[in-house]
């Protein structure tokens, strides 16, 4: 062997040794105890409470920043947070909430009412999309530190909804509200910072990589269990998968292929929860052929919801029992889906085109797709000519101002913004809701959702009902299944709480290690 | 020289601007709607409106353009609707990792593809072997590549990382470059560099291994044919040595089509970057476009092609002159 040879020889050793010990040391981290490794498919959009309103981010939120209420977990009861106790007026116009002593935000200053007047300000200063929830309110005052009273400009059924939803106001410290307010009420800062009340502060954000969460050690409630929370973002869930086997993450929370949920390790377990996720199918009746409601009855014959919800989902869905979810609104009217392929064709014939387009949006789980290619078979067969299209979300905002090219026939998975029917209701069967993607409108669904905001607890509820009837009835929106929570965790982890209302996300507090 | 110089340049002008018009509009033919993505569902019309009104979304389409234009070339890339950051913040955020990685990768490339092809040219066995593997491995999609190595070194052999830049256990140097080789070289951390070079080596790879087939197949078949010419042929009959002349003549002479085609493949690894940037979890420009275009987020989208295109249009470039230097016939076309 010559000296050469000798020297590419060990250096190739060296190298091998070199990566076999970054290998070594990756599987101590993951072996530490007080690390939880949780996955991002996607960065977040910004952890500001007051501008975000996605699903991917909720964690960052919710671990850091408290409302005044929030679920109790597994359930739509609503419980106090920073709010130990609350009265609402006769007229219902006035809420007075009394506030936990002895919080401090992150920053070390102490919580009080006027924080919480601040940060319901700031919510409306910077005006993003959850500020809505704080549109009614006609003033607010704090007679005392830890009192803090809201007067509406009428009564809005949903208000405590609104108050434990999972995008709904949080109290935020003064290092945003104050000390880096700037020009933009702190959005700037809030970027990549946080200022909360919550069991973790945040520690670090970099975009595109990880985000962390450290356990705070003053706050107020039940301590965390492990001292930091490492987000990582990963994109493909089959290397979350792999890093999951291997136990470099510790749980994964969205997107696990149902498919696969059958062959996992002994190491690894998996949790079904209920959730308020919902799959729909949307049907644009501003163009043929889905502007003749007898088409329109023809696919209500066409589709076995049963056989889609139990084939594409593999037990991580329910069929769907009315036009609402089910929790939170009691005695709704049933879907009458009951599939007869002879009426179904029937149907299909009256239709002046059979060629359609039914448009599904992107997922990493691929359930969408495997539902549409379930309702391309089954409406083929009925006689429909179909064409099944991958979409992106945000590019479904854009079909209500092109109806006429947008697709016939859309399936999206959605969540209400809280635990109320009007906070479905509003988005999905107003006229001018924002999940509204083909414009669906019925005068008397939009008067009555008006009348029933601020209408006695029992004359909103016919209403809602009502409502929706109205919009089973027009077969504009098929609610096809819902759609539990799936978590595939480490078997050794212990402490889940799920909550309905907040999808995929867990609080990560009471989460720890077997034997811990 | 400066001749040529001076066409390339006005030829990148051209190519820039041509890219413009075309992701803008891409940009005004898909029917989205940026501003109510960009504040939510339940937003009421009038803040929909609002937001529109802000972005200049409201404005006809002309209109739009000429902003556009005037502000890319000041330099302004607008906000990204994800991120809420300058794109150009974000852009100079994410693109040190995809600079490291594309580096990395061309020169990952231009070994294996030169070391493969003077193999080739060695004759033997082993070359027959190599040119099997050459047409097998050119028919792998990078994707497959990127799956099967995750699954080998990392899931079975558990020798490499699978995910990420570095290991989360690590604290990173700041700067001065962003490439975290040279950084953690220039704040002699070893620890750093060992786990940076670690997670760099499979994504590296599989971006790296198409264009290395690509060019060991382009330098292989020129060096052939420069082999059998008059002059090798003199250098053996003066009694220089094979090895001497097939890295003093016959390689020099071969570089012109490989170097085409490294700058060819170039592109192709840009191109690659988004899915192997998504696979390994890089967190670059190809894993911020990807996000980019689930949120429809067109001012980042924009902003990342631009300025991929710019670096795809300046290694071309670069390739062009690094031609007409190894052979001066090329100067005066």
């Amino acid at each position: 062997m010559t000296r050469r040879v000798r020297w590419i020889s060990a250096g190739l050793v060296a190298v091998a040794m070199a990566f076999a010990g970054c290998g070594t040391t990756n599987k101590k981290a993951a072996a530490t105890n007080d690390v939880l490794r949780i996955p991002y498919l996607a960065d977040m959009s910004v952890p500001d409470p007051d501008v975000f309103y996605d699903i991917e981010g909720n964690s960052v939120i919710l671990n850091q920043y408290e409302g005044l209420l929030k679920y109790a977990p597994d359930s739509t009861k609503i419980v106090g947070s920073l709010a130990k106790s609350w009265t609402i007026s006769a007229d219902r116009k006035t809420y007075r909430f009394e506030l936990q002593p002895n919080v401090m935000f992150h920053d070390s200053t102490p919580m009080t009412s006027q924080s919480v007047k601040a940060s319901f300000l700031r919510r409306l200063h910077v005006n993003s999309a959850p500020a809505y929830m704080l549109m009614p309110i006609k003033s607010m005052s704090t007679p005392s530190k830890l009192t803090f009273i809201v007067h509406l400009k009428h009564p809005v059924n949903p208000f405590l909804a609104y108050m434990a939803s999972s995008w709904g106001p949080k109290v935020i410290g003064p290092d945003a509200i104050k000390t880096h307010a700037g020009k933009d009420f702190g959005q700037t800062w809030l970027h990549t910072h946080g200022d909360g009340t919550g069991p973790y502060k945040l520690t670090e954000f970099s975009r595109g990589r990880e985000y962390a969460l450290t356990r705070n050690a003053d706050y107020w409630g039940t301590k965390a269990n492990f001292e930091k929370v490492l987000i990582k973002i990963t994109p493909d869930i089959g290397t979350q998968r792999l890093e999951l086997q291997n136990g470099d993450l510790d749980a994964i929370m969205k997107s696990f292929p149902a498919s696969e949920l059958a062959s996992l390790p002994s190491n690894l377990r998996v949790i079904k929860r209920d959730s308020n996720l919902r799959l729909l199918l949307y049907v644009n009746t501003n163009k043929a052929p889905f502007n003749n409601p007898a088409v329109r009855a023809g696919l209500r014959s066409a589709i076995d919801t049963k056989q889609l919800v139990s084939e594409a989902y593999a037990g991580t869905a329910t069929k769907s029992v009315g036009a609402y979810p089910e929790a939170i609104l009691p005695n709704q009217p049933q879907l009458p889906y009951y599939p007869n392929a002879t009426r179904a064709a029937a149907a299909v014939k009256k239709a002046s085109t059979k060629k359609i387009t039914l448009a599904y949006t992107a997922d990493e789980s691929g359930v969408q797709r495997r539902v549409g290619e379930l309702l391309q078979a089954s409406l083929t067969t009925a006689g429909f000519d179909v064409t099944l299209r991958e979409v992106q979300l945000p590019d479904t905002y854009g079909y209500v101002k092109h109806l006429k090219t947008a697709p016939d026939l859309m399936l999206q998975t959605n969540t209400p913004d809280a635990a109320d029917p009007d906070t479905w209701a509003r988005i999905v069967f107003y006229s001018t809701g924002g999940l509204n993607f083909f414009g669906f409108s019925d005068k008397r669904v939009d008067t009555e959702l008006d009348k029933a905001i601020d209408a006695p607890e029992a004359a909103a509820t016919k209403l809602y009902q009502q409502v929706g009837q109205q919009v089973i009835d027009s077969n504009s929106i098929f609610f096809l299944g819902d759609v539990k929570d799936v978590f595939v965790i480490n078997s050794d982890l212990k402490g889940v709480q799920n909550i309905p209302e907040y999808p995929w996300t867990v609080p990560y507090a009471p989460l720890k290690r077997a034997g811990t | 020289m400066l001749n040529l110089i001076g066409k390339r340049l006005v030829a990148l002008v051209a190519v820039l601007l041509g890219l413009t018009v075309i992701v803008f509009a891409l940009q005004a033919v898909i029917p989205s709607d940026p501003a109510r993505a960009m504040v939510g569902a339940s937003a009421s019309p009038a803040a929909v409106a609002a937001k529109a009104h802000e972005l200049g979304y409201d404005k006809p389409l002309p209109t739009r353009f000429l902003d556009y234009l005037g502000r890319t070339a000041s330099g302004n890339l607008q906000s990204s609707l994800r991120t809420r950051n300058p794109v150009a913040d974000d852009l100079r955020t994410f693109a040190p990792a995809t600079l490291e990685l594309a580096l990395s990768a061309s020169v990952l490339a231009g070994v294996m593809g030169v070391g493969l092809a003077l193999a080739l040219a060695a004759g033997g066995r082993l070359a027959r072997l190599l040119r099997l593997m050459l047409v097998a491995g050119a028919s792998v999609p990078g994707f497959l590549v990127a799956l099967l190595a995750i699954l080998v070194f990392y899931s079975w052999l558990h020798v490499l990382p699978a995910s990420g830049r570095v290991s989360d256990s690590l604290v990173l140097p700041d700067g001065p470059t962003g490439l975290l080789l040279v950084d953690s070289l220039v704040a002699g951390d070893p620890g750093v560099f060992g786990s940076a070079l670690a997670h760099l080596v499979l994504p590296a790879f599989t971006l790296a291994l198409v264009p290395a087939l690509a060019i060991a197949r382009t330098l292989a078949t020129t060096l052939e044919q420069v082999m059998r010419e008059d002059y090798v042929r003199t250098a053996r009959a003066k009694g220089l040595r094979e090895r001497v002349i097939l890295l003093r003549h016959g390689l020099r002479n071969s570089a012109g089509p490989a170097l085409t085609m490294g700058g060819l493949q170039f592109g192709l690894l840009l191109a690659g970057i988004v899915v192997v940037e998504q696979i390994f979890s890089w967190p670059g420009l190809g894993l911020y476009l990807n996000q980019s275009i689930a949120f429809s987020d067109f001012p980042a989208i924009t902003g990342t092609t631009l300025l991929l295109g710019t670096a795809y249009v300046v290694v071309n470039f670069l390739v062009d002159v690094a031609q007409a230097l190894a052979d001066p016939r090329i100067r005066t076309v």
